[in-house]
């Protein structure tokens, strides 16, 4: 199959430091994806690429047979790219509602309008979408009162207010109990299998990481170590040196 | 969801529902008082109602699209000159001519605001700066058109001749309309949107939404109001100087954001209400009112960053406590 996302030779430099220095890797359609790695492997800086918004990169990125390097990330967003960012974004200011129903609004082009009916017409879906990720009963609540653990579940909600095909997830479970990490998580594979999108989400719980992907690419320092299946990787001497062995930062 | 679940949800997101309950008795006292008081109160209580509605144009890009704008006179010195020349160059009724100067801010605030939103933060601000410069130049230095620095007077009768009470109340009309057409737009959507790209831009784009347009289309409406403010301002003193344009009016407005109150709808009225108040009564008791005005400026910052609003909303929620 075609794969969704093709990343060709992605090089990103911050300034003299190289922060990504030649990632070349596939991802098919439909893929729950894991990228794994230590502390400061380029990890993130992968998934801004890929959703657009970071200047300077080169290489290429294929995303339905479409080079989006050069595009802004809100046009990305319209293309099907949805992300979730390792410390929560969501809008600090903004009750959970007001947040979600945000992402909605966005997804569906009408930001300026100035009927409330543009509210009406989403607020079941926001509503679904709140008890899916767990938060009905705190729709009132100012996301700056939220834990860390339900500012993600509301990240994740919103990301998935534009049915993106590619769900890009950077450390969903950060900040999360083992329990609500794995609830999370299958819920989050559930839903990706049942609407057909392709996932990659960085994790540094390897038992979700094991449970979850398909396949996992480990990253170091810039570059990818090894990729493979969770069995593969687990096994692999390499990754266990510098990783798992290593135990993760 | 049920009929009664999905209501109390729809309650739950942010539109405009106006509380007449305060709306209604403020309107009232403010018709009472220009009733009762003398011409010259009721031509500073219309100053005052049009610096509340310029603080809340201006407030719609601080306190909402977090913009920080120094050059939000231009806007002011748009409307107020896009109507006068209408009538004296263009030969425009005046009557007319109050559409004009409203869509000539409009006008400058699109062509300003696409090359100032190009920017962010404290160049943004330069930006805003730099164009309100500009327009204060232009008007003060082209005698032909402009009038220059003695700027234009003369024709029109003011306030088209109504009495001081009569415009007074004419523009209380005018300002209490844009004001809820203000508080309107920041509930609707479009305002959801614009405090989105305010709080996060890096996040609103990756949700989809073009965080430039947005605040263009905010700059946009923000230099309409002002141009609104402007003109009711031009027909209150029959003329347009050049100084309707400078760093002082906008300084006055940010002044009056922060006193009143950023991030509070009400902040630019309540900044409006309390500075020109304080800059007519304590100038007249103490001859260097502007230290008075930093000392407050000073104790706000300092001690209540919410300003005028956020302090009456502790004192509320307070007093909710104890009833
Ligand atoms: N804006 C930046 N400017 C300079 N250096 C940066 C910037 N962002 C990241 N880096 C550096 O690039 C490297 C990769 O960072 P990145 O955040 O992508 O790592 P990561 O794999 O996500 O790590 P973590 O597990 O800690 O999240 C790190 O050494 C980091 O210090
Ligand atoms: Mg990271």
């Amino acid at each position: 199959m075609q794969p969704i996302l093709s990343a060709r030779h992605i090089r990103k430099a911050y300034g003299a430091f190289i922060a990504l220095k030649d990632i070349s890797f596939d991802i098919p359609k439909g893929e729950r994806h894991a990228l794994i790695g230590p502390n400061g492997a380029g990890k993130s800086t992968f998934i801004a690429c890929i959703a657009g918004q970071l200047p300077g990169v080169e290489g290429e990125m294929i995303f339905k047979g479409e080079n989006i390097l050069s595009l802004p990330p809100a046009r990305l967003a319209k293309k099907g790219i949805g992300r979730t960012f390792q410390i929560s974004r969501a809008f600090l200011h903004m009750s959970v509602l007001e947040n979600m129903m945000a992402a909605y609004v966005i997804a569906s082009g009408r930001w300026a309008s100035l009927s409330d009916r543009v509210y009406d017409e989403r607020i079941d879906r926001v509503h679904a979408m709140l008890e899916t990720v767990g938060l009905a009963d705190r729709a009132k609540d100012v996301v700056a009162d939220l834990s860390l653990g339900d500012r993600k579940r509301l990240e994740f909600g919103m990301a998935l207010a534009a049915d993106p095909d590619l769900l890009l997830l950077d450390e969903p479970t950060a900040g999360m109990s083992i329990k609500e990490r794995h609830f999370l998580m299958e819920m989050v594979a559930e839903r990706v299998d049942a609407t057909g999108k392709t996932l990659i989400f960085v994790e540094h719980d390897i038992d979700v990481v094991m449970k979850i992907a398909r396949r996992v690419t480990v990253m170091v320092r810039g570059a990818i170590l090894a990729q493979g299946s969770p069995e593969d990787i687990k096994a692999n001497d390499a990754v266990q040196a510098v990783y798992l062995g290593g135990g993760h930062g | 969801m049920t009929g009664q679940d999905l209501k109390t949800w729809r309650a739950k997101v942010a539109r405009a529902t106006v509380s007449w309950r305060f709306v209604v008795p403020a309107l009232a006292v403010v018709l009472a008082i220009n009733w009762m008081a003398s011409t010259s109160t009721s031509t500073m209580m219309t100053e005052i109602m049009i610096m509340a509605l310029f603080a809340s144009s201006l407030n719609l890009l601080m306190s909402f699209g977090h913009m920080v704008s120094f050059g939000h006179a231009a806007y002011f010195g748009l409307g107020a000159y896009g109507f006068t020349l209408a009538v004296v160059r263009g030969g425009v009724p005046p009557e007319l001519a109050l559409a004009v100067g409203p869509l000539v801010a409009a006008l400058g605030g699109l062509v300003f605001g696409a090359l100032c939103v190009r920017l962010t933060q404290i160049y943004f601000a330069m930006l805003t700066l730099a164009c309100a410069q500009i327009t204060y130049t232009v008007l003060f230095q082209w005698y032909d058109f402009t009038g220059g620095d003695t700027g234009i007077t003369g024709f029109m009768i003011p306030r088209f001749g109504l009495s001081e009470k009569g415009y007074a109340t004419a523009v209380l009309a005018v300002v209490t309309l844009c004001l809820l057409a203000l508080w309107g737009i920041v509930k609707s959507p479009l305002g959801l949107s614009i405090r989105a790209v305010g709080q996060d831009r890096y996040r609103a784009e990756a949700l989809g939404l073009g965080a430039r347009r947005v605040q263009l289309v905010a700059f946009v409406i923000a230099a309409f109001f002002a141009g609104v403010a402007g003109t009711l301002y031009s027909v209150l003193h029959g003329a347009a100087f050049p100084d309707y344009a400078g760093l002082g009016i906008t300084l006055d407005g940010l002044i009056m954001v922060v006193i009143g109150g950023l991030n509070s709808f009400a902040g630019g009225i309540w900044g409006a209400i309390i500075y020109e108040l304080l800059a007519t009564f304590v100038s007249k008791v103490i001859h260097e009112w502007e230290l008075v005005l930093g000392l407050i400026l000073l104790a706000i910052c300092l001690a209540a960053p919410a300003g005028f609003a956020g302090v009456s909303a502790r004192l509320r929620a307070m007093l909710g406590g104890i009833r």
